[in-house]
């Protein structure tokens, strides 16, 4: 098990260089460059050219790469050249806001996935089961961007229970209780609409795999033992039935740190989503590239996490 | 049985869903159609990706606002609120974007719209400015120039000073200058007459000197600027009026300002209002600043939060925000009726335009070469014809309910001053365009219903023009139908709408001009400095046109001659201008544009003319904000 893990991430090295070289080489392709949306006459385009000159910008995709590839090996990713700052403390900034919303969506998903999928597979093809399945329908056919700015506008401009936008009030002591009541506040609406549409893939596959459980021979045994139903079904059926979903978690982590580019971009919150799309369409290649590595490493770790996860409750798969 | 009849009503209802869900669709496409793209074509806010203006919706009640044709001169400039401000007053003002701020809070490092909008309130310029964009006495600081010495001296009131409570000095202001020349500076300030024509400024910013030698400094509150020459371009926006806490940023080097903590985290001016705190890139709180040089501010604290422009209605609708620094105009007709707004409005510093490409760069010489006879436009009456065959007006009314209108001449009503209303350009008029292009030769030898050049070849004219907003597509196409009707062929280069980065590049903002487009629609953002140099001068990268001719450069030059520091003088020379670009045509100007500023009813003193708002007067005249019913 050790040498697998240590085996794939030997591999994510490579694997992690060719993105970059990838995503550099795709960038030098893209029109325009950090200051071009400084189109203005009241500028001098001496002076432009001056900084363009300064980051090195005229210089040829590879040179440009290879001084970034150096700074990388120190440690050092770069300045943004939209926020004059460095990369590493921006993508920070914006990964903590990222992280809260990500994990409170992902405990919501279980929180309302697990007790609908058990009780949809439990009692399946009754009415409450239907209801359930229909909601998962309705989900996986509504689009998350109009969910969420239904959302939005009911609960955040109609009825006003919520903040519309930001991650946190203005004017509040970083830390204090207010603050993080603050926080909270603001990470409900867009958490609720990541998980009541996210939520969906997990109802279904639970109460697929509890359906498929309770007909297998090992829970007629159980059941003729004389178990009760309770136990039957929350460590027998329950146990069997979660593997998919525990296989997912390697997976939500990595939505964790990429976050959901929609809705961050409807509720104006300030995360990674929101850093990449922002960081393209004004051509900050520094954190383009910075961000693109993250996630790469995120599905790779995601990835590498969901396998060792399944190995540890599924005794059957064993990783060579 | 029962389940079999459960499942079919589920079946039945799901269909009713589906079919909700479909009718709400429908709706939202058509508001999105009628709701029109603000975004097309301006520098400023390109790259925001338009859409999701969906949920505006659902005010199609009594006369239809949105087919209402609006003049921006009947929108006021003042919110008509005449009651006293409360004390302890707080306003919310909406930065309107869909991206964050950067949070670079110093004007001597800021490079984006967002951060400006943050640093009127807590920093200032040092020099008052008119409503006709020249400088005047009544800053902080006043001013003198001497013509004779070609200096000006500059000296600050006295009870100015910074947030911290220190006085703001002589040596703070030229602090600026020393920073922004600097070798090392990182922003993109330097480079304007401001700057370069100081005396010794060259050999400063090149690192041969270790100060300005035009720059003297007198005593703590005054100093002289001895510049190479003067020009009126200096008294109209080109001297640089920020000063720069020097004993807070001293021990930085420059190259690391622009990072540090007094810009970004606890940024310091000498404006009304002072940070409190701030939530990178979604906020910042102010109080007001009580030791303010020109008395205290009537309001005591401003929230300063960004608010998407998707979303912008809803806010001033329910309070969220009292006032905002732009509002997209599209949504304009569908929210006229807001109950708790007053509309506010003002022409704006902005025209669209279509330019014809008459030659291309001159990478070597830094200038533009203008070889009207190899390019396919080089013939001034096509372009003059083009001009007749387009309406303007039936653009702005059309898609901008008349929020945006036919512009005339290249110097729009913005400054005032200098847009000369007399002078008369092409307005629609097919026959004419027909006249005239029968008259030069163009005309249709092959039958196929279009017409050819003078030399008999097939013209097809390449059309490049910048996707962004709704309309951008609709109007690209009504302006290619309406030349079609003149028996002109064109067609959109690469068949579809350039992305705006793609747009630039390949108009030539690198000077590599694409030889595949012939003429481009495009829209410039003027400075307060009429000087029309930086956009159609001959060495300038901007000018798009490539155009170049004697009498252009001369009138360019003699508008920021000294003798151009006689107004009328001046006048007179930016008619001759705007005249001279009505006869050669490198481009023609299609719509003037407007601002609309929309203020809760508890907003009083907000006086939004050129927006320059004096935000020390502005005032609340309730504790809450008003919201509509």
């Amino acid at each position: 098990m050790w040498k697998f893990i240590v085996r794939r991430l030997i591999i994510t090295l490579p694997q992690l260089l060719l993105l970059s070289l990838l995503v550099f080489f795709m960038a030098s392709l893209m029109p325009g460059d950090a200051f071009t949306s400084q189109i203005d006459p009241s500028l001098s385009q001496d002076a432009i050219e001056e900084q363009r000159e300064r980051l090195g910008l005229n210089d040829p995709w590879y040179q440009q790469y290879g001084r970034w590839v150096s700074g990388v090996a120190e440690g050092d990713f770069g300045t943004s050249t939209a926020h004059y700052r460095p990369v590493t403390d921006l993508i920070w900034e914006r990964m903590i806001n990222t992280i809260w919303l990500s994990l409170l969506s992902v405990i919501f998903i279980y929180a309302i996935g697990i007790p609908l999928g058990i009780i949809s597979g439990r009692w399946n093809d009754r009415l409450v089961d239907q209801i359930i399945t229909g909601y998962t329908y309705l989900g996986f056919a509504t689009p998350i961007f109009i969910f969420a700015l239904v959302v939005l506008f009911f609960f955040g401009f109609t009825l006003g229970w919520f903040p519309t936008g930001g991650s946190v009030a203005s004017g509040l002591e970083p830390g204090s209780f207010e603050y993080i009541v603050s926080k909270l506040h603001h990470l409900l609406l867009p958490a609720l609409s990541i998980a009541l549409i996210g939520v969906v893939g997990t109802v279904q596959y639970l109460r697929s795999e509890i359906i498929d459980t309770k007909q297998k021979d090992f829970i007629i045994t159980a059941r003729a033992k004389g178990a009760p139903e309770s136990r039957v079904y929350n460590r027998h059926i329950f146990r069997n039935s979660v593997l998919p979903i525990a296989a997912f978690f390697g997976y939500e982590i990595t939505m964790l740190i990429t976050g959901s580019v929609f809705v961050e971009q409807i509720f104006s919150y300030p995360g990674m989503g929101n850093l990449f799309i922002e960081s393209i369409l004004i051509r900050d290649f520094p954190v383009v590239t910075a961000v693109v590595l993250l996630f790469g490493l995120a599905a790779i770790l995601g990835a590498l996490l969901s396998d060792i996860i399944l190995s540890i409750v599924d005794p059957r798969i064993r990783i060579k | 049985m029962s389940k079999s009849i459960t499942g079919k009503l589920f079946f039945v209802l799901m269909l009713a869903l589906f079919l909700v869900l479909a009718a709400c669709g429908g709706d939202d496409e058509g508001n999105e159609e009628a709701g029109g793209g603000s975004e097309e074509g301006s520098e400023e806010s390109e790259g925001s990706e338009g859409g999701e203006e969906d949920s505006e919706g659902s005010s199609e009640e009594e006369t239809d606002p949105e087919d209402k044709i609006y003049d921006i001169e009947n929108f006021p400039n003042q919110t008509s609120n005449e009651e006293d401000p409360i004390d302890g007053g707080h306003l919310n003002f909406g930065l309107v974007s869909d991206t964050v701020f950067e949070g670079t809070l110093q004007y001597n490092f800021y490079s984006g719209d967002p951060d400006s909008q943050i640093l009127q309130f807590i920093d200032e310029a040092m020099l008052g400015m008119d409503t006709d964009h020249t400088y005047n006495n009544e800053g902080p600081a006043t001013f003198e120039a001497n013509e004779e010495e070609g200096s000006i001296t500059f000296e600050i009131k006295d009870g100015v000073n910074w947030h911290d409570g220190e006085p703001v000095t002589a040596e703070d202001w030229v602090y600026s200058y020393e920073v922004i020349g600097h070798p090392d500076y990182t922003g993109v300030r330097y480079g304007t007459v401001g700057f370069t024509l100081i005396e010794g400024m060259e050999e400063y910013h090149n690192g041969e000197a270790d100060e300005i030698s035009g720059i003297e400094i007198h005593d703590e509150k005054s100093f002289t600027i001895n510049y190479e020459r003067l020009t009126p371009s200096l008294t109209s926006g080109g001297i640089w009026t920020y000063a720069m806490p020097k004993h807070v940023f001293e021990d930085i080097p420059v190259a690391d300002m622009a990072e540090s903590d007094p810009v970004r985290e606890n940024p310091i001016g000498m404006g009304p209002f002072k940070v409190d705190s701030i939530v990178p890139g979604e906020s910042v709180e102010l109080t007001a600043n009580e030791d303010y040089w020109d008395g205290e501010p009537n309001l005591d604290g401003v929230t300063v939060k960004v608010v998407n422009p998707n979303v912008v209605a809803q806010e001033l609708e329910t309070g969220g925000v009292d006032v905002v620094d732009a509002f997209p105009a599209d949504q304009y007709p569908e929210n006229s009726n807001m109950e708790n707004v007053e509309w506010l409005g003002d022409v704006a510093g902005s025209y669209s335009y279509i330019g014809f490409k008459l030659g291309d760069w001159n990478a070597e010489e830094n200038r533009v070469n203008y070889k009207p006879d190899e390019m396919k436009m080089g013939d001034v009456e096509l372009r003059r014809a083009m001009w007749y065959a387009v309406d303007n007006n039936g653009v702005g009314e059309n898609f901008y309910n008349g929020l945006r209108w036919n512009a005339t001449t290249l110097i729009t009503p913005w400054h005032e001053n200098f847009h000369d209303e007399s002078i008369e350009t092409p307005t629609y008029d097919a026959d004419e365009a027909n006249r005239i292009l029968d008259e030069a030769g163009y005309e249709d030898t092959n039958g196929d219903g279009m017409r050819e050049t003078p030399d008999g070849e097939e013209l097809t004219i390449n059309f490049a023009s910048m996707s962004g907003g709704e309309s951008a597509e609709p109007i690209a196409n009504y302006y290619m139908q309406q030349w079609e009707q003149v028996g002109l062929d064109v067609q959109l280069v690469d068949g579809r709408l350039l992305e705006f980065n793609q747009f630039y590049d390949r108009v030539g903002q690198t000077g590599e001009d694409d030889p595949a487009i012939d003429i481009y629609a495009g829209a410039w953002s003027v400075g307060s400095d009429v000087d029309p140099t930086g956009l159609y001068g001959p060495t300038q990268i901007f000018n798009f046109p490539r155009y170049e001719s004697e009498e252009n450069t001369e009138l360019l030059e003699d508008g920021i001659s000294e003798e151009a520091f006689d107004q009328e003088y001046r006048k007179e020379v930016y008619s001759d201008w705007q005249e001279l670009m009505v006869e050669e045509i490198p481009v023609f100007p299609t719509l003037y544009r407007s601002e609309i500023y929309p203020a809760n009813e508890r907003v009083t003193n907000y006086d939004i003319t050129r927006y320059a708002i004096e935000w020390q007067d502005v005032g609340v005249t309730q504790e809450e904000p008003v919201t509509a019913e």
